[in-house]
């Protein structure tokens, strides 16, 4: 008996420019989520390489790789992975509180980020009491307390329900427009549609890239969906 | 991230189970509370011992019939002694240059009346130069006759709760009581003098020492009070006490007890003793650190989805390890200091209730458990905080949490 090692990525090649908005779409297993970890400097490729801006990441230590992720990267997740004992305020501050930013300034900064995402009357409510919306705009809120380069949302709209759904890609586009880069996963063509670039993945291998005019022509991949599957 | 705000976070986490974190924290309360009541209650022990002795003089030497070659042990149990005579007393009195005053001293229970009321006290048969040596001012009347000391006459000086029992608010002094058999006159009261060496002077019949023996019916003195000259040699005058007694008795058969050697043998073993509690009740403290080492243990795998996020938002190894270090230092400070409070009330409690007994805790165990149970709270909160900076950020975010 041999063990056998597993790729979750094979032959990956791609580059992500600065403002953009991409899409990665496919089934589970397909390694749209691995290839977000390694975006996200969450994870590092066993061979390959991965340049985040100019900088190689896989020569980075742990604690460089930290401070990447802090200071560059927002994170969103489908389950929102707020801290239940913490307020929303105070789930916002977490990054700034890891930075080492003084009560205050990041009290004030955090306020300004609720406020801007319409939850300025819910600062003193903890996720329990929020609807999955709500919190979805908290987590948003709290990846760009930092004002990082890249967002990185990985089912942002698998929680939620239609209408909370468009919300929040709403207002991940607007970001978008602000000039952060935006990459979102999602098994959910709808939500693929919305980006300038789809990105589709199988077996751990990008087997289809379509721009943004390819998407508004109708395209048979969105017809057989992939609504079924979970990542 | 800031010591202010990991305190805070901690806070926040420990708060959130409450109940997992108090019972942890009473472990360390228990282990605290433990360490400093028994080191207290070591060190008052050993504390009264010493200020009884000491008030005793350290310029007098207690000559007692019988010998011992055990420090510590009680003479009086060994062989049969010679008897230690008012002869003997005054042999070396005579012979020591040194001594600046002798008290022999008889010892019996009576008891003693006046018309309907009585009580049973403790007579001492002594010498006038006993109250000088311990101390004892006269209130009314005179102190024992001087004179012949194998000449016992039938007076008596009273201690004044002895007095005040007797003759309520009489004069005493002049009157006669009953002492057993003896008719015995009042001539004086003690002032107050309170409880010396378990004995208290406030509750005793004081009478002349051949009084006393012949009262008793004793040949043997129950011991015999030296105090020496200024700057006396107490080990030259020891030997030289030794040399008169196997001059007359032709065996040392004596044992000569110096407050110092006392106090120095009771406070070894005394100390001995805490050092021993103090073991018992650091172990204590150990199963209290085990105690946090599970809580927080159980902490860190409920919380993995919550590490997971502090790991994928920035947070670097070193602030989720510190993280889950300082909820068990908090849950171990906290409660070191809780158990600080609750050891010094019992003290409080304890020094109200018996103020005779001197109850501290010593400085160095209190300062040595709070250092212990920040270091127990560190020490048991490394695997687990460990644990909680090791867990990759990607299985750990995938967690239910």
């Amino acid at each position: 008996m041999g063990e056998q090692t597993l790729h979750a990525l094979e032959a990956v090649t791609e580059t992500i420019s600065a403002g953009e908005h991409v899409s990665i779409i496919g089934p589970s297993g397909s390694g749209k989520s691995t290839l977000l970890n390694i975006i996200g400097c969450l994870d590092k490729p066993t061979r390959g390489q991965y340049f985040f801006g100019e900088r190689a990441v896989e020569g980075l230590d742990p604690d460089e790789l930290a401070q990447l992720r802090l200071n560059e990267i927002g994170f969103i997740f489908q389950s929102f992975h707020l801290v239940p004992r913490l307020d929303a305020i105070a789930n916002i501050e977490l990054p700034m509180t890891l930075a080492g930013i003084a009560r205050a300034e990041r009290r004030d900064r955090a306020r300004e980020v609720l406020e801007s995402i319409g939850l300025g009357n819910w600062a003193g409510h903890r996720p329990a009491e929020l609807s999955g919306g709500q919190k979805q705009r908290v987590a948003i809120a709290r990846a760009i307390s930092m004002q990082p380069r890249l967002m990185l949302a990985d089912e942002p709209t698998g929680n939620l329900d239609t209408q909370s759904g468009v919300q929040i890609l709403g207002l991940l586009e607007e970001l978008n427009q602000k000039a952060i880069t935006l990459v979102v996963v999602t098994h959910d063509p709808e939500v693929a549609r919305r980006g300038d670039r789809i990105l589709e993945m199988r077996d751990g291998e990008i087997v289809r890239r379509l721009s943004a005019t390819e998407i508004s022509a109708a395209n048979p991949i969105f017809d057989r969906g992939y609504s079924g599957a979970r990542s | 991230m800031r010591a202010e705000d990991t305190f805070r976070f901690a806070i926040t986490a420990l708060l959130q189970q409450p109940r997992r974190a108090g019972l942890s924290l009473l472990g360390v309360v228990i282990g605290v509370v433990a360490v400093i009541l028994l080191t207290a209650l070591g060190e008052g022990a050993r504390r009264y011992v010493a200020e009884q002795f000491l008030t005793l003089g350290t310029d007098v030497i207690v000559v007692i019939p019988g010998k011992t070659e055990t420090i510590g042990m009680m003479p009086g149990f060994t062989g049969t002694p010679n008897d230690l005579t008012l002869d003997d007393a005054e042999a070396l009195l005579r012979r020591i240059p040194e001594a600046l005053r002798i008290a022999p001293i008889s010892m019996g229970n009576e008891t003693v009346s006046y018309q309907n009321k009585s009580r049973q006290v403790v007579v001492l048969g002594t010498t006038p130069e006993f109250f000088e040596l311990r101390g004892i001012p006269i209130a009314r009347g005179t102190g024992l006759p001087e004179g012949d000391i194998d000449r016992g006459a039938n007076v008596t000086v009273l201690g004044m709760e002895t007095a005040r029992e007797l003759f309520a608010e009489q004069n005493p002094v002049g009157k006669s009581v009953r002492i057993g058999e003896w008719r015995i006159r009042v001539i004086g009261v003690n002032g107050p003098r309170g409880t010396h060496l378990g004995q208290n002077l406030d509750e005793v019949s004081i009478v002349p020492v051949a009084t006393g023996m012949r009262m008793f019916n004793r040949t043997s003195l129950f011991r015999i009070m030296i105090q020496l000259r200024p700057h006396s040699d107490i080990d030259e005058v020891k030997r030289k006490i030794e040399a008169v007694i196997l001059d007359r008795h032709h065996e040392v058969d004596v044992t000569c007890m110096t407050p110092d050697s006392v106090v120095d043998s009771l406070s070894a073993i005394l100390g001995t003793l805490t050092l021993v509690l103090v073991g018992i009740a650091t172990i204590s403290l150990g199963v209290a650190g085990i105690g946090i080492m599970n809580v927080m243990l159980v902490a860190v795998s409920e919380r993995r989805a919550e590490i997971g996020l502090l790991k994928a938002i920035g947070a670097t190894h070193r602030q989720v390890l510190l993280i889950f270090l300082m909820e068990s230092l908090v849950i171990s400070t906290a409660g070191a200091l809780v158990g600080l409070g609750v050891g010094y009330a019992t003290i409080h409690l304890v020094t109200w209730m018996y103020p005779a007994m001197p109850v501290v805790a010593p400085l160095w165990a209190v300062i040595s458990v709070l250092g212990l149970s920040v270091c127990a709270g560190v020490f048991f909160g490394v695997l687990p905080a460990r644990r909680a900076m090791r867990l990759d950020p990607i299985v750990a975010l995938a967690s239910k949490g």
